[in-house]
């Protein structure tokens, strides 16, 4: 056992350090031109701007620690905004599965941000228990495209997006996770319907998108027909592991204890108030344990195994730990965190509570926690369920 | 012992609950929430004309007599609905310092108007430097002949926006975290130098930050004796904090009924979730803070109205509860809504805000555990 970080790693910190600093955003500048200049100089570093890929892809190949190096080292930094779906996504998909003509096609314009995406998985049946999924999708005659109809709902950004990868039902035989098909085609386009939903403080990122006689043409179909789920599934792993955000929790803690210090008590601040504090203290302590957590995946990883059972609980905690972060911080804004629509009182009251509604989510999407931890029972501590609570996976 | 409302209260409830399912179905709710005024003149007027305004002022005033259990029955169906007519605002802390400290003069030109709702008022007690405390005052009122002359600013005035008349509490003497020293003024909202900010709350109710340059208010305005206004204001709050309680017991029923009802509907791994042992126990939870919550309001409400000894620990008691539960309850409710519970469109996530914001209303929780321990 040792923490030490390697001479190569500490090299490699100070390299992304570098890179950080050079490439930050400068006050004025054509905030689009930097963003597109930033994926570039990150591409041209040898697959910066696709981390996560393998070096085969273009990726950069990292190790575990340089992973970790480079998530610590550009949480609450202003990095260009980036969506996960295609990049994070769709593209480990597409490289376990898809074939030569299907990576030649998406992959380029995935890499270069260019072609947005958004993921059609969850539907009004089909929360949690993602597999009841009912979309269905039949083959025309000729056997050349799938005629897809049915509803997906909590679709985020369907409205901004050009793509989507969902998942549809071509069979009702078998188990319900048998019969799903994994497919790909246009949102803009006949038959495909976007119907915004408005969440808690009016933000609207997700939707209902209704899907009515869509032509797939079936070269749109990535691997086998019926084995989607499987394809899936090995995806909400990735992003649960995405999930924990334990980078960014560290940089809010920090914040957060900022913020409280700048809340003048008496002749302290509120981090000297007795229950604020210990609060804060308890969170700390839950995020220094799930900070080497994550590090002991990271280790498994290193060694080769797969990220696993330890992927539900750094999903469960993580998004537990950022929950407790947002309603401190609401908490720490007092009164004038109720302000709405135009801030007033200290600057971070009003970011706060949209944090904190926001994070509400954190907890049912991605797999709801009590499906974390029905995961946990089952595959960790080998309880046995009754059949019909097996196999829960997906979003609430 | 018995808990059981008399039957003049068992009717009040009645007629405000028949109000509440009538006029406050989620959309209507949310049309007024966004009308010019913030809520429903319509429904204020009926509000006045059913008497309910009139609850809590002594007969001699105009009023009904009534008292703080009065107040908890309005206050408790108002939840249920979360009602946005200023009720609260107007009548139990507008009024409330009003019945404690005005003259004669004051109330003859007052109460008519307060009780037939042609006039409301606010309560402009906080400052951004005090978070809680209703002693720390940084706004001045100094003599000036027959008048005062006020400076300073007072943040987040719930119905400020809307109120003909505010009371706002400045120091006359003492140092900024003194309790002596801090007197309440009445003021017109049209007198010059009063000047207001108005927004939104995230609860679908309205605030505003009030500045005051050179307010002058006669000295006929100030609202008990001077330098002796924070007697009356720790009264108010007492009375804000069981009133916001049992609009906070009104809003988690709400949210307790309507999860188990979701649950009992929606069907995922082919059970309806109620079937869930884990998910039955989390709602058995939030039943019994519900309840907890229910017993510490009817303790503090029976304590204060009786003027018993220990009656200011049972409302820090109360408002310590009311956070802490309330947060529980909402926050499950929503993770048992899934995806649903974070939609604009079903009430919990309005209820979900609502609670939010009660909690940090005089006092959020954190801050009545440290005087309940004190």
């Amino acid at each position: 056992m040792d923490i030490e970080l390697s001479k190569t790693d500490l090299e490699f910190q100070a390299e992304v350090r570098q890179f950080l600093s050079d490439n930050a955003y400068k006050p004025g500048e054509d905030y689009n031109k930097w963003r597109m200049n930033w994926f570039a100089t990150a591409a041209a570093k040898g697959g910066w701007d696709v981390p996560k890929w393998p070096k085969e892809f273009g990726g950069p190949g990292w190790t575990p620690s340089q992973h970790y190096i480079w998530e610590r080292e550009k949480a609450g930094k202003n990095l260009p905004w980036d969506l996960p779906f295609g990049i994070g996504m769709l593209a480990p998909v597409l490289m376990a599965h898809g074939n030569q003509k299907q990576l030649d096609r998406f992959m380029p314009d995935i890499r270069a941000r260019k072609v947005i995406w958004c993921q059609g998985y969850s539907e009004p049946g089909a929360g949690s228990d993602l597999a009841n999924l009912q979309t269905k999708a039949e083959l025309t005659e000729d056997g050349k495209h799938y005629i897809v109809n049915g509803t997906k709902i909590w679709t985020t950004v369907a409205h901004m997006a050009d793509w989507i990868f969902c998942l549809t039902r071509t069979s009702n035989t078998g188990k319900k996770q048998e019969g799903i098909t994994f497919l790909l085609f246009p949102v803009k386009q006949e038959g495909v319907e976007v119907q915004p939903i408005i969440t808690l403080g009016g933000a609207h990122t997700v939707n209902t998108v209704f899907l009515t006689d869509v032509k797939v043409p079936v070269e749109n179909r990535i691997g086998e027909e019926g084995k989607g789920w499987t394809y899936a599934k090995g995806l909400l792993q990735h992003e649960r592991t995405g999930l924990a955000g334990i980078s960014n929790s560290l940089v809010a803690l920090a914040k957060l204890k900022k913020n409280a210090r700048s809340i003048i008590r008496g002749n302290g601040t509120l981090m000297d108030e007795p229950a604020f504090r210990s609060k804060v203290a308890e969170l700390e302590v839950d995020l220094h344990a799930l900070e080497y957590t994550e590090l002991r995946s990271l280790a498994n990883a290193a060694a080769g195994s797969d990220p696993g059972p330890e992927s539900s609980i750094l999903k469960l905690k993580g998004t537990e730990i950022q929950q407790r972060l947002a309603k401190l911080t609401v908490e720490a804004g007092g009164l004038h965190a109720a302000g709405w629509g135009q801030p007033v009182g200290p600057a971070f009251a009003h970011s706060g509570m949209q944090s904190y509604l926001g994070s509400r989510a954190y907890t049912i999407y991605g797999g709801a926690s009590e499906v974390q931890r029905d995961v946990i029972a089952k595959n960790v501590l080998g309880l046995k369920k009754k059949s019909s609570e097996k196999t829960r996976t997906g979003k609430g | 012992m018995n808990f059981d409302l008399s039957e003049e209260r068992t009717l009040l409830k009645d007629s405000i609950s028949r109000f509440v399912r009538d006029n406050y179905e989620l959309e209507s709710r949310i049309k007024h929430s966004q009308s010019s005024k913030g809520f429903s003149a319509e429904n204020w007027n009926s509000i006045a004309e059913l008497g309910w305004l009139a609850l809590p002022f002594p007969e001699e005033d105009g009023g009904i007599g009534g008292n703080q259990i009065d107040t908890m029955v309005v206050m408790e169906e108002f939840g249920k609905g979360m009602v946005l007519e200023p009720y609260f605002a107007s009548i139990v802390l507008g009024a409330g310092a009003l019945r404690r400290g005005a003259s004669d003069d004051m109330k003859e030109a007052m109460f008519e108007g307060v009780i037939d709702g042609s006039k409301q008022l606010a309560l402009a007690y906080a400052e951004s430097q005090a978070r809680f405390d209703l002693h720390d005052v940084v706004s001045s009122a100094k003599q000036d002949g027959e008048d005062f002359v006020l400076n300073g600013n007072k943040c987040v005035v719930q119905n400020a926006e809307t109120a003909s008349h505010i009371i706002v509490s400045a120091r006359t003497s003492g140092g900024q975290i003194d309790t002596d020293g801090i007197s309440l003024f009445l003021i017109d909202v049209n007198s010059e130098g009063f000047e207001l900010l108005n927004y939104p709350t995230v609860d679908g109710l309205r605030a505003s930050e009030i500045t005051l340059t050179n307010v002058r208010v006669n000295k006929t305005g100030v609202v008990g004796e001077v330098g002796a206004g924070f007697e009356i204001l720790q009264a108010v709050a007492n009375d804000a904090i069981l009133a916001l309680a049992a609009e906070a017991i009104g809003t988690m029923e709400m949210l307790y009924t309507d999860t188990i009802e979701y649950t009992q509907q929606r069907v995922q791994f082919d059970q309806k979730l109620s079937d869930f042992q884990v998910l039955q126990h989390r709602m058995v939870d939030m039943f019994m803070e519900y309840e907890q919550c229910k017993s510490l309001l009817y303790r503090a409400t029976l304590e204060v109205v009786e003027n018993r000894e220990g009656a200011q620990r049972s409302v820090h008691a109360l408002k310590h509860l009311i956070g802490k539960a309330g947060t529980f309850i909402a926050e499950n409710a929503v993770q048992l809504h899934g995806g649903m519970g974070m939609t604009e469109e079903l009430r919990i996530g309005h209820f979900f805000k609502r609670l939010t914001v009660i909690d940090m209303q005089f006092g959020n929780s954190d801050y009545h555990l440290e005087k309940f321990a004190a």
